[in-house]
């Protein structure tokens, strides 16, 4: 020992082992934001007084819930809308998958990169476009095909149910199953096909007999993922089931919040038995994805592609069709929309203008908004890389010994819809004092944000983790670097263009949120998702489509650099 | 490690340490001691808990029971709830998979650790230079550490748990990456450095030539436990467990019946054949801690190496050896290996010198010398 100089000693203790505190507090904040919020959900079900006076406590809320035919109807509806979405979407999207990874399709790099900006596109916006199309009486299809002979009315109606589950399919439930469906499928295993070839079979026989087969946990993973998110969407209904009086359970419960008396304990009883619905999801979920259940990704990175031969050409225009739907329609379409006197009339003489796109900018509103959803996206991007990093790192690399508990935590934001979760955490901040000076902010909404992204953000970044080895880890503690050390000159700066990545995905979400944001906006910190919400609802669908085209905008900008980020980091290694 | 006087001391020390994953228990009570300046190598099959008490050593693993010493100082013990985390333990590893991080320069990778020590800057631009220099990396200082050869990153990993002279080195498999030229210049490599250095090294393998080759001391583990500790050349010759015979080298067993046992006083047995051996008898030394009581099951076993084969002179087999016949005849480059017949359904692979043409279907008569034969109670 004498002989050793003391510089080269085991660095000394410098601090308490930080770990374990830390991650009991992060434990302890994101209860405190999730699971507190949501058991004042499930008490206020029971609180059956009206708003305003003392608390009562019963089972009204239940029995109006689960009694009222109007709310029975939404959930019927919320299951069947969930239920057919992910019916039509699921094999869709295997289909495109499977080709844009496992074939010779031509472009498919450039293709990939079209569905993924197509996720990013803000429902709202989408369902703005189709209704220019798909009018029952103006819309561009419907006029055009009712100039054929025999026709004597527009065949389409986007206000039905079938319009509201198209619009579904090519917003959040095709293009999200894609973007997570594709990496799984470029990162299986080459030589499970090959052997398959060599034994004999095609390349049909191959994908239905193999690919797809070894692909079944990840295929059911992004399934239950997408059937979770679907039963949060809000706007579509907002927008297209209203004209029909076509409630599911999220326009219902804003129904019962906003436009009539307040019916908290009805609304809260039902977002209770949605919640006990989708906990057998995330526990699914959670086990699906946990240990070596997804075996199929290999060191070897083994790119081959099965040549498509003669199906080619036709794969080839189906997937480019499937583009035109989800990317440019919308996106044309929102744009034209702009410019028009009078939201859908094509018809009318000179239906062009500037003039939508100068009252809005020269809104002193909307500038108010357009400040508030900078400043809102930006902090709800920074925070929530900070925090679901944490989480995430926590979960996946950590002994702690809540770590199981706070994964299941981080998914729970995705069990209930946003507009309920906006509503918990209403109560939160009004019910807190300390939290009561927030209420009317946009600290709120980045809160909101930060929670509403959770269960993706901590996803990505977790899984990110888990493709580290692990010993890059220990070998830095064993060179003599703290947990802490460790975290920042290690793990941040290797997972820096994963967590770029997921910064813009909350970035974009936190821009085109409305669910979440609905209930916790007042005129100080209203966004512009919230804006052109109420632009809607006073009948300004030519103001709307101005602020949703801007909002579109931000999340293509937004995708393509998370795309140039998430591209360079690939090549990192 | 110009300390003279520190050769033989204890730099660690695990004291009936275990550890258990779920029911499992993937290190059971093992205790080991490593001495200052020898390479000591953990051996055994994968899943036999060498990895996992190297883990333990390391700090990346807590035991579940038992204690480890490092220098004197209890670094992990559960009976006292005292755990002292890896970054505090000053010790040096290489992985299996190097674990260069792939966004530092190979300086970086190697000034890291340096830098968590707060040494000043020109201090450890001259520490890195001289260990990168030492292993033949002298140059390529700025070079991102994931543009190097699977060769160069070992030597780099190898730098950067050496550059801070720590107490003691761990080495996780560290060859199995590397092709089988570049690893036995790899392992003559690190003997050499460790024997420069006087570095004490705790090697983790399955590959038992590498722990034969590099290993002043090897402990074999089997299924969480240490079977047997030993120098090398004892392990081999000497094994105390049928599974460290089974497991180091070739061994011929064959099975029998004691006919005498320690009649002369220095431990030797012999053993009557069984089966279509029946009639001959075969001597060795006993394995058994109790003397063999005559009449019981017993097997004997040889290295095939030290089995004396000369052509059959056609006399009847006498005491201390069978006769068989080569079966079959492969020419191997430096030597045949032959499959050689005791009787139906009774074969041994023998290798066999080329001096002379054997031809198959020859009859052998194999010799099997006393002091190099070992009996076993069956």
């Amino acid at each position: 020992m004498a002989g050793v100089s003391s510089v080269l000693a085991a660095p000394r203790p410098r601090r308490l082992e930080l770990s374990t505190v830390l991650c009991s507090l992060v434990l302890a904040a994101v209860a405190l934001c999730v699971v507190f919020p949501l058991l004042l959900v499930a008490l206020q079900s029971l609180q059956v007084a009206p708003p305003g006076q003392p608390a009562r406590y019963g089972l009204d809320g239940w029995r109006a819930a689960l009694g009222e035919p109007g709310l029975r109807a939404a959930l019927v509806n919320t299951l069947t809308v969930t239920f057919v979405r992910q019916l039509l979407s699921l094999p869709l999207a295997v289909l495109v998958a499977w080709l844009l990874a496992r074939t010779d399709l031509p472009g498919r790099g450039w293709i990939e990169f079209a569905f993924w900006a197509a996720f990013f596109l803000p429902p709202f916006t989408v369902t703005l476009s189709w209704i220019l199309l798909l009018d029952p009486e103006y819309g561009l299809v419907n006029t055009a095909l009712a100039r054929l002979p025999f026709v004597t009315s527009g065949p389409f109606n986007i206000y039905s149910f079938w319009g509201i589950v198209w619009v579904h399919v090519l917003t959040g439930s095709l293009t999200v199953k894609v973007i997570l469906l594709t990496p799984a499928f470029r990162n299986m295993n080459a030589a499970f096909e090959e052997a398959s070839r060599v034994a004999g079979a095609g390349t049909l026989r191959t994908a239905l007999r193999i690919t797809v087969p070894v692909m079944a946990p990840a295929i059911l993973s992004v399934l239950l993922l997408g059937t979770m998110v679907s039963l949060q969407t809000f706007e579509v209904e907002q927008v297209l089931g209203l004209p029909f009086r076509f409630f599911v359970f999220s326009t219902t419960i804003y129904d019962l919040l906003v436009t009539r008396v307040p019916r908290y304990d009805a609304a809260t009883a039902l977002a209770v038995l949605i919640l006990a619905a989708m906990l057998p999801l995330v526990f699914a979920q959670q086990w699906l994805t946990r240990g070596r259940r997804y075996t199929t990704v290999t060191g070897q990175f083994q790119r081959r592609v099965h040549p498509l031969g003669r199906w080619r050409a036709p794969a080839t225009a189906f997937v480019l069709a499937l583009v035109v739907v989800v990317l440019g329609v919308p996106v044309v379409f929102a744009l034209l929309g702009t410019f028009m006197k009078l939201f859908g009339f094509f018809h009318v003489p000179d239906p062009w203008t500037l003039d939508n796109w100068r009252t809005v900018l020269g809104d002193e509103l909307f500038l108010r908004s357009l400040r508030n959803t900078l400043v809102l996206s930006l902090g709800t991007a920074g925070a929530a890389i900070v925090v679901h990093s944490l989480i995430a790192y926590i979960v996946a690399r950590t002994s702690y010994a809540g770590r199981r508990l706070l994964d299941f935590v981080s998914w729970l934001p995705f069990t209930v819809p946003g507009i309920i979760l906006g509503l918990a955490l209403l109560w939160l901040f009004l019910g807190v004092p300390l939290l009561r000076p927030l209420y009317g902010t946009t600290t709120l909404l980045i809160v909101a944000g930060v929670i509403a992204g959770m269960p993706l953000g901590v996803q990505i970044i977790r899984s990110g983790l888990m493709q580290l080895g692990s010993e890059l880890e220990e070998a830095s503690r064993i060179a003599g670097a703290t947990w802490w050390a460790t975290y920042r000159r290690i793990i941040l700066r290797l997972m820096a263009p994963t967590l770029l990545a997921v910064g813009m995905i909350t970035f974009v979400g936190a821009a085109r949120n409305i669910g979440n944001f609905a209930l916790l906006t007042t005129s100080a910190n209203r966004p512009l998702s919230i804006l052109q919400l109420d632009y809607v609802a006073q009948r300004k669908f030519e103001e709307a489509v101005v602020v949703a085209c801007i909002i579109m905008l931000v999340s293509l900008a937004g995708a393509l650099l998370a795309r140039l980020i998430g591209l360079r980091g690939g090549g990192l290694g | 490690m110009h300390v003279e006087s520190g050769i033989g001391e204890t730099v660690l020390a695990l004291d009936r340490v275990s550890k258990r994953f779920g029911e499992a228990a993937a290190v059971d009570s093992v205790s080991l001691t490593v001495r200052r300046g020898e390479i000591f190598t953990l051996l055994g099959p994968s899943g036999c808990g060498k990895t996992t008490t190297l883990r333990l050593v390391a700090g990346l693993e807590r035991p579940d029971a038992g204690e480890i010493i490092l220098r004197d100082r209890v670094v992990a013990s559960a009976a006292r709830r005292l755990f002292i985390a890896p970054n505090r333990r000053n010790l040096g590893m290489v992985f299996q998979s190097y674990a260069v991080w792939p966004h530092m320069t190979v300086f970086d990778n190697v000034a890291y650790p340096l830098q968590l020590r707060r040494l000043a800057r020109p201090l450890v631009r001259e520490k890195v230079a001289r260990v990168l220099e030492l292993v033949g990396l002298g140059g390529m200082e700025e070079r991102p550490g994931t543009l190097l050869s699977g060769g160069q990153m070992q030597r780099l990993a190898l730098c950067r748990a050496l550059v801070y002279e720590p107490d003691l080195l761990l080495l996780d498999e560290p060859f199995s990456n590397l092709d089988a030229k570049l690893r036995e210049q790899m392992r003559a490599e690190v003997k050499l450095l460790q024997r420069r250095l006087g570095i004490t090294v705790l090697f983790v393998t399955h590959d038992q030539v590498e722990a034969l080759s590099l290993s002043d001391r090897i402990a074999v583990m089997h299924r969480g436990r240490v079977e047997q500790v030993g120098a090398p050349r004892a392990l081999y010759e000497r094994p105390t467990s049928a599974f460290v015979r089974d497991f180091l080298g070739q061994t011929v067993v064959l099975a029998g019946r004691v006919a005498a046992s320690g009649a002369r006083g220095d431990g030797c047995v012999t053993v009557a054949m069984n089966g279509p051996l029946a009639g001959c008898t075969l001597a060795g030394r006993s394995t058994a801690a109790a003397p063999f009581a005559a009449g019981a099951a017993a097997t004997i076993a040889i290295r095939p190496e030290d089995i004396r084969v000369a052509p059959d002179d056609a006399g009847a087999p006498d005491a201390g050896h069978l006769v068989g016949t080569i079966e079959a005849l492969a020419f191997v480059g430096d030597r045949y290996e032959a499959r050689v017949a005791l009787g139906p359904e009774h074969c041994i692979v023998l290798l066999l010198g080329r001096a002379r043409d054997w031809r198959e279907g020859e009859r052998v008569r194999l010799g099997f010398p006393p002091e190099l034969v070992s009996v076993w109670p069956a």
